[in-house]
């Protein structure tokens, strides 16, 4: 399997973002990177994404930073929500039928 | 070519001023952008809303757009040269054919590049190729091991003279095992190509697990709704319970009762912190159907057992 993780280089070139924007998401707690420093920092495939999303979010919406960070925690929450919501219906379903 | 009413996509008055569109604007975008959205179609939706208010918020293209709408669209439309542009890139984003037969072909945001629901520029000379993220649907058997799977996804493919069309691709994959709902695996350099030497964009497939007709998730563990006849529930039982490997057979314990969880350590799924367990979930049934022997015993059970199952209510 291919390596998942990405170093603050790396994930500037797949974003197309320039450094002081990766950090202003890290520093806002959007993703939180493994390593204590930009040069020590591992994101892994999912802080990709989230990252993508949040530059989405700003330049659609025009969001400051602080605003995406609460959008993006609370979309994950619902969307984990959403989850829980499906599976807990489909256990309800076997539950009450049959 | 479909004709776009951008003021009533907008949902605004035709003398509608910049502060009342930009408003509207922000609504729609809100509304329907598809990071947000759960709307079926809120891609196109949130397409055809920027587009509308890339035309409304600009006094020149506005203008130009009203005396195109007023003649029905028989003057000022350019209609040479851009088609290249919206077919090459179709699929993709981009605004409409009809923004382009309007104002032309060109880039209408001018600069980035977008994925999935987005705008891409043709015009790079050094570009990474586009990042390409595809759903891969799993079996939660294919997931107690590696799994090797075949997935087929769409690629924007360009070739010598700059044009763009879509390519189907075709990949073996390996997935490793324990991989969960939701989880995305890269797979490097097999994106979109690169423009002038740049690296491929990456292909990202999104783990969705297939709901089984069996067994429900919660993390790791997995559940199985056991029906169980009423006597089984009072007298105990041995009961034939099928796992993701084979049934195991699984004591109840006299006087179970419906919804009570029984553990089945490590016959859930792989996880990154061992294995799952597997919860035999209780369920007593009644019979469908009975007879005068039957109901003779209930009628002899009913007086002899003097149960209330609702003493709860007469505190």
């Amino acid at each position: 399997m291919e390596n998942q993780y990405f170093s603050f280089r790396e994930l500037c070139n797949v974003t197309a973002l320039p450094s002081q924007t990766i950090i202003e998401i890290v520093d806002q707690g959007i993703i939180d990177p493994e390593g204590s420093d930009p040069q020590t920092w591992q994101f892994n495939t999912q802080m990709v994404s989230v990252t993508k999303k949040a530059c989405r979010l700003h330049d659609d919406l025009e969001i400051d930073w602080s605003g995406i960070a609460l959008a993006i925690s609370l979309l994950e929450e619902l969307e984990q929500i959403r989850h829980e919501n499906q599976q807990l219906r489909a256990q309800l379903n076997r539950f009450i039928t049959g | 070519m479909e004709f776009k009413d951008y003021y009533k996509i907008l949902a605004v008055a035709e003398d509608a001023d910049n502060k009342v569109i930009k408003t509207a604007y922000r609504k729609l975008a809100r509304k329907y952008h598809p990071d947000v959205s759960e709307h079926n179609e809120a891609e196109e939706k949130f397409k055809e809303v920027t587009e509308a208010y890339e035309v409304l918020k600009n006094p020149e293209k506005r203008a130009q757009y009203d005396e195109y709408r007023k003649f029905g669209g028989r003057s000022s439309g350019r209609q040479d040269g851009s088609s290249q542009y919206t077919e090459g890139a179709s699929g993709y984003g981009d605004f409409s054919e009809f923004f382009s037969s309007i104002f032309g072909g060109a880039d209408p945001r001018g600069n980035e590049q977008r994925e999935g629901y987005g705008f891409t520029s043709q015009q790079s000379f050094n570009q990474r190729g586009q990042d390409i993220e595809t759903d891969m649907p799993i079996f939660l058997e294919d997931t107690l091991a590696d799994a090797s799977k075949t997935i087929s996804y769409r690629l924007p493919h360009r070739d010598a003279e700059g044009h763009v069309s879509e390519i189907n691709r075709t990949l073996n994959v390996k997935i490793p095992a324990g991989v969960v709902n939701g989880e995305r695996i890269r797979l490097k350099g097999q994106g979109g190509q690169g423009v002038g030497g740049a690296l491929n964009g990456d292909l990202y497939l999104r783990i969705r697990m297939v709901p089984h007709p069996l067994f429900d998730v919660e993390a790791h563990n997995l559940i199985i709704t056991v029906p169980l006849a009423p006597w089984e529930a009072a007298l105990g039982a041995t009961v034939e319970v099928p796992t993701l490997l084979g049934k195991i057979n699984l004591t109840i314990p006299a006087n179970s009762q419906t919804g009570q969880r029984l553990r089945v350590k490590g016959k859930g799924l792989v996880g990154k912190q061992g294995q799952g367990d597997l919860y035999a979930l209780l369920k007593v049934v009644m019979p469908s159907s009975t007879n005068d022997d039957i109901e003779k015993q209930w009628q002899q059970l009913a007086s002899s057992a003097a149960f209330n199952p609702r003493k709860e209510w007469s505190k």
